[in-house]
């Protein structure tokens, strides 16, 4: 006891007290302090007067607790000078004058929405964002000011617009935006039960808005579903992006001070953040973080699902989370609806218009890839712009080959390198302690003669360092040179993509998606403009990157080269190309590839040993297409094995596998003339002449109505520019075969 | 989160491991929340106070002061809850110096007219008594700071200092009176 002259009758009081205070009836009570107290007046008045305090006692700690409750602790701590005004509404003190406040419409993690009304400078009804945390308020308006003029510029039906940013009264940010009544793109999706189209369809509209910032330089690192707003105009569904440019001004750099903040916003909305944004150390967020927030609405769009159970990772504790990201492959879509329990299957198939079996059908394949390029954690392996996703997803949507697709083989090793990057740096450690260790005995036991040469070689390896140095950065000159390229092709602008790239030889090793894909728009682009030459060179280097992957683009990068390079003139090339494509698919298992190399490889007439080297591929494509079903096949298949069966003298196979198809009606004329022209030569070597010339004037005529304006507009739904170079290619021979002119009148050349 | 994971992790981050640190974070991250909701629901319908602030300042607090030396979860918790009166305290006194004009440092009690205090001078009026109390009798003042600035419910003040509930109630309202009782004295003095 501390104080021995006051303890013992203080402690003694508060018993009595204590016990005087549990009983209830005054009469009873008085009865007990009388008795307790006994012969200490003193004593029980010091009890007495405990008892009349203690109702005033606990209001008064009630209305302590309430004071409690209304210190602004973050404001105060962040040296924000303020007033103490004790109003309840003192947060919305932001000049009434020109706001007035309606209703609170939400409530996040870092600032509560207010629906309020604007007098000037018009009479509006805006959304309101007063910022909840203790921040530092300067730093937040001056990054906000910094970034003001981008907003200003961005002009976007799907863009929420932010008006403006200012002070309140008690010193928080607050931010002005148009109001969107709407709600969140997952709820509204599952609320209407939108399948899975009419998801994407809505999803384009999202990439294509988040495309128009990024253009005028804006990043958005908050992309998540209740910052997209859908809203009905019309009748008709549209979203809403809103929160533009506040995220960027909130979050600043991450630094200890502010590390709690940034928990803050870790435990908001983690699920959304890309590898390189959870990451403390290097704040280096670009444009393609939206890319993968942009994945992670996708795949919950798609599945109801994001990649990663967050919850459970941050459980596990927040570096877990944080490798997580950075390695931990997500299931794919398709495997994570598998995965689940059939009830819940059920009800997510449900809210998509399909059952469970569907769903995961539909995800497979295409919308797996799409999603996963997009959540890739390398962002150079990411779509590299939110136009390209969203193109993929029109892809997708017209039934066209996508530009995502499953990692090849080679990619796969390099992410286990890049996975056990340690395990990878451990082995060359270990080799240069060798190399040193030896250099040292070296130095200490050999002559001085042999000590030189050792000088000589060591020399010779750091030229080699140095040229290697200039060959990478030549790589990174040229990567660079790509990812521009691939922007301009994305934003339409093919010319000047290819005058980015026109002196560039060769394709930088391991490029990204994109960079081949902007590589062979710039190879189409020279193609259309009737540069043969040119546009052989680029999809030469594409057969060359495309060794390293297993997928249909390749059989079209194929075709593609096969017709340029004849059509360029380039026989030699087309000769070495066509060993190439034999050398690399003669053992596929894979009809319709094996049936579009051998087309490719068939556009000159051939000589017996060529004859000999296809006929694998032959084989293949005739056992294959005897499995087809004539109603439902793909009219294109005909022409290759009809061409391979011309080619191999078998005349009348070649007509037989023509002639049914001439009169369909649902054949494209770009398919059509090839057949037309293929049968003419058949005719011609069966002595039926009159048919074959019926039937190369009808080829000619299309090929010369279609060819010119095709070629030029490359309008897909008439057929692809290769295919009516292709076409122009056999209509030139069969016009030599036949005697007849070709009228090259509609030649670009 | 059970009990035990927590006091493993403690002990680690007592020790100085460094991953304990940031592990440890998110898991008391929703126990200090709770606290801190706690607190302000008792401070009945005006809930201006940021929750979340409050934790993390106090959590601030927690790891600066160098003897990170929690033996088990009654401990942390009693670490957490002196965390959030020294902050409370602070923003108060800085609250309270603005309005006087920044000269002084200290409340003077005796400028204080109880009932029309603004609220950061109750609280420091509070805060003040209870240094007093403990002086006069810690175990009674630790309730208090776990009750008033940890917003702990009686059982779990009763859990962690491992006494019965009955204990804690009857030491709570015993410190109400004397602590009303002391600031009292000294305002009519």
């Amino acid at each position: 006891m501390k104080n021995p002259t006051t303890g013992p009758s203080r402690e003694l009081a508060q018993a009595i007290f204590l016990g005087a205070a549990s009983l209830p009836d005054p009469a009873e009570r008085d009865a007990y302090l009388r008795s307790a107290c006994g012969a200490h007046p003193q004593l029980l008045a010091r009890v007495k007067d405990m008892l009349a305090a203690q109702a005033e006692a606990e209001i008064f700690f009630v209305k302590g607790a309430q004071a409690l409750g209304r210190i602004e602790v973050g404001e105060a701590v962040a040296g924000v000078a303020e007033p103490a005004t004790p109003e309840l509404d003192e947060e919305l003190n932001i000049g009434s004058d020109r706001f007035k406040l309606l209703q609170k419409i939400g409530e996040g993690g870092c600032g509560v929405v207010y629906m309020a009304e604007q007098e000037k400078p018009i009479r509006r009804r805006v959304a309101l964002k007063v910022i909840k945390l203790g921040m530092d308020t300067k730093s937040v308006m001056a990054r906000f000011e910094a970034e003001r003029q981008a907003l200003a510029l961005m002009d976007h039906p799907n863009i929420a617009q932010v008006f403006e940013a200012g002070t309140t009264g008690t010193g928080r940010p607050y931010f002005v935006m148009e109001l969107v009544k709407g709600i969140r793109i997952t709820d509204y999706c599952d609320q209407n039960h939108l399948d899975t189209r009419e998801r994407l369809e809505l999803f384009r509209q999202v990439c294509r808005a988040i495309q128009h910032a990024h253009q005028k330089g804006v990043i958005h690192r908050d992309i998540k579903p209740s910052n997209i707003l859908v809203t009905l105009r019309d009748g008709v569904a549209v979203p809403k992006v809103i929160d533009f440019g506040i995220a960027k001004a909130i979050q600043g750099k991450l630094t200890d001070r502010t590390l709690f903040t940034a928990y803050e916003h870790f435990i908001g909305t983690p699920a959304y953040m890309s590898p390189e944004q959870a990451v403390i150390s290097a704040v280096d967020v670009d444009t393609r973080s939206d890319i993968y927030s942009l994945g992670v609405l996708l795949y919950e769009l798609l599945t109801g699902r994001t990649p990663f159970e967050t919850k459970e990772m941050l459980k596990a504790g927040l570096d877990e989370w944080r490798r997580t990201l950075q390695e931990k492959e997500p299931e794919r879509p398709s495997a994570m609806v598998t995965a689940l329990p059939g009830s819940e299957q059920q009800m997510i198939a449900g809210r998509r218009r399909a059952d469970a079996p569907q769903l995961i059908s539909i995800l497979k394949g295409d919308l797996d890839w799409i999603v996963m390029k997009a959540l890739e954690k390398d962002r150079q392996r990411r779509y590299e712009t939110a136009n390209g996703l969203a193109m993929d997803v029109g892809r997708y949507l017209q039934y066209e080959p996508v530009v995502a697709r499953p990692p090849g083989r080679m990619y796969r090793f390099q992410k286990l390198v890049r996975r056990n990057r340690g395990v990878f740096a451990a082995i060359g450690a270990v080799a240069l302690a060798l190399i040193i260790g030896l250099g040292i005995s070296t130095l200490l036991y050999v002559k001085a003669r042999e000590s030189e040469r050792r000088q000589i070689e060591l020399r010779k390896l750091a030229e080699q360092a140095q040229a290697r140095e200039t060959a990478l950065r030549r790589e990174a000159d040229a990567r660079a040179k790509m990812s521009e390229a691939a922007l301009l092709v994305a934003q339409g602008n093919r010319d000047q993509a290819a005058g980015l790239l026109g002196d560039m030889t060769g394709l930088p090793s391991n490029p990204s998606l994109d960079a081949v894909s902007a590589f062979r728009s710039v190879g189409e682009f020279w193609a259309r403009q009737g540069q043969w030459r040119t546009a052989g060179k680029y999809f030469r280097a594409l057969i060359e990157i495309d060794k390293f992957d297993d997928w249909d683009v390749v059989t079209l990068d194929y075709q593609s080269c096969g017709v340029v390079l004849v059509e360029g003139g380039d026989l030699a090339g087309y000769e070495q190309f066509r060993r190439v494509a034999v050398a690399g698919f003669a053992n596929t298992p894979n009809g319709d590839a094996a049936s579009r190399i051998l087309k490719t490889c068939l556009f000159q007439p051939i000589s017996a040993d060529t004859l000999r080297e296809l006929k694998p591929l032959g084989d293949t494509v005739e056992k294959w297409m005897a499995k087809q079903d004539p109603k439902t096949m793909n009219k294109w298949v005909i022409i290759p094995i009809s061409l391979w069966k011309l080619r191999c003298g078998d005349n009348g196979a070649a007509f037989d596998y023509c002639r049914a198809e001439l009169d369909a009606k649902d054949v494209v004329p770009s398919c059509l003339a090839p057949m037309r022209l293929i049968v003419a030569m058949a005719c011609q070597q069966r002595g039926e002449t009159a048919e074959a010339k019926t039937q190369f004037v009808l080829a000619r005529d299309e090929i010369n109505a279609e060819f010119c304006p095709q070629l030029q507009h490359g309008d897909r739904s008439a057929g692809i520019w290769y295919d009516w170079v292709a076409a122009r290619l056999l209509l030139r021979e069969a016009a030599v075969k036949l005697g007849l002119p070709a009228d090259n009148g509609g030649s670009t050349k | 989160m059970s009990s035990s994971d927590l006091t493993r992790l403690l002990k680690a981050a007592a020790k100085g491991e460094p991953s304990a640190s940031s592990e440890l974070f998110p898991l008391v991250y929703d126990e200090l929340r709770r606290l801190a909701a706690d607190r302000m629901q008792r401070g009945l319908q005006n809930q201006t106070l940021q929750p979340t602030a409050l934790v993390h300042e106090a959590w601030l607090q927690l790891t600066r002061a160098g003897d990170r030396k929690w033996e088990n979860r009654a401990h942390f918790f009693g670490a957490a809850a002196d965390a959030m009166r020294q902050v409370l305290i602070e923003v108060a006194r800085k609250k309270s110096r603005l309005k006087r004009g920044g000269s002084q440092t200290r409340l003077n009690i005796e400028d204080v007219d109880i009932a029309a205090a603004a609220p950061e001078d109750h609280v420091l009026l509070i805060d003040e008594a209870l240094t007093k109390l403990e002086a006069e009798s810690p175990d009674d003042a630790r309730v208090v700071v776990l009750k008033f600035f940890g917003g702990l419910t009686n059982e779990e003040v009763a859990e962690f200092l491992g006494t019965s509930r009955r204990t804690v109630d009857r030491q709570w309202a015993a410190a109400k009176v004397w602590m009303f009782r002391q600031i009292r004295r000294e305002a009519a003095r």
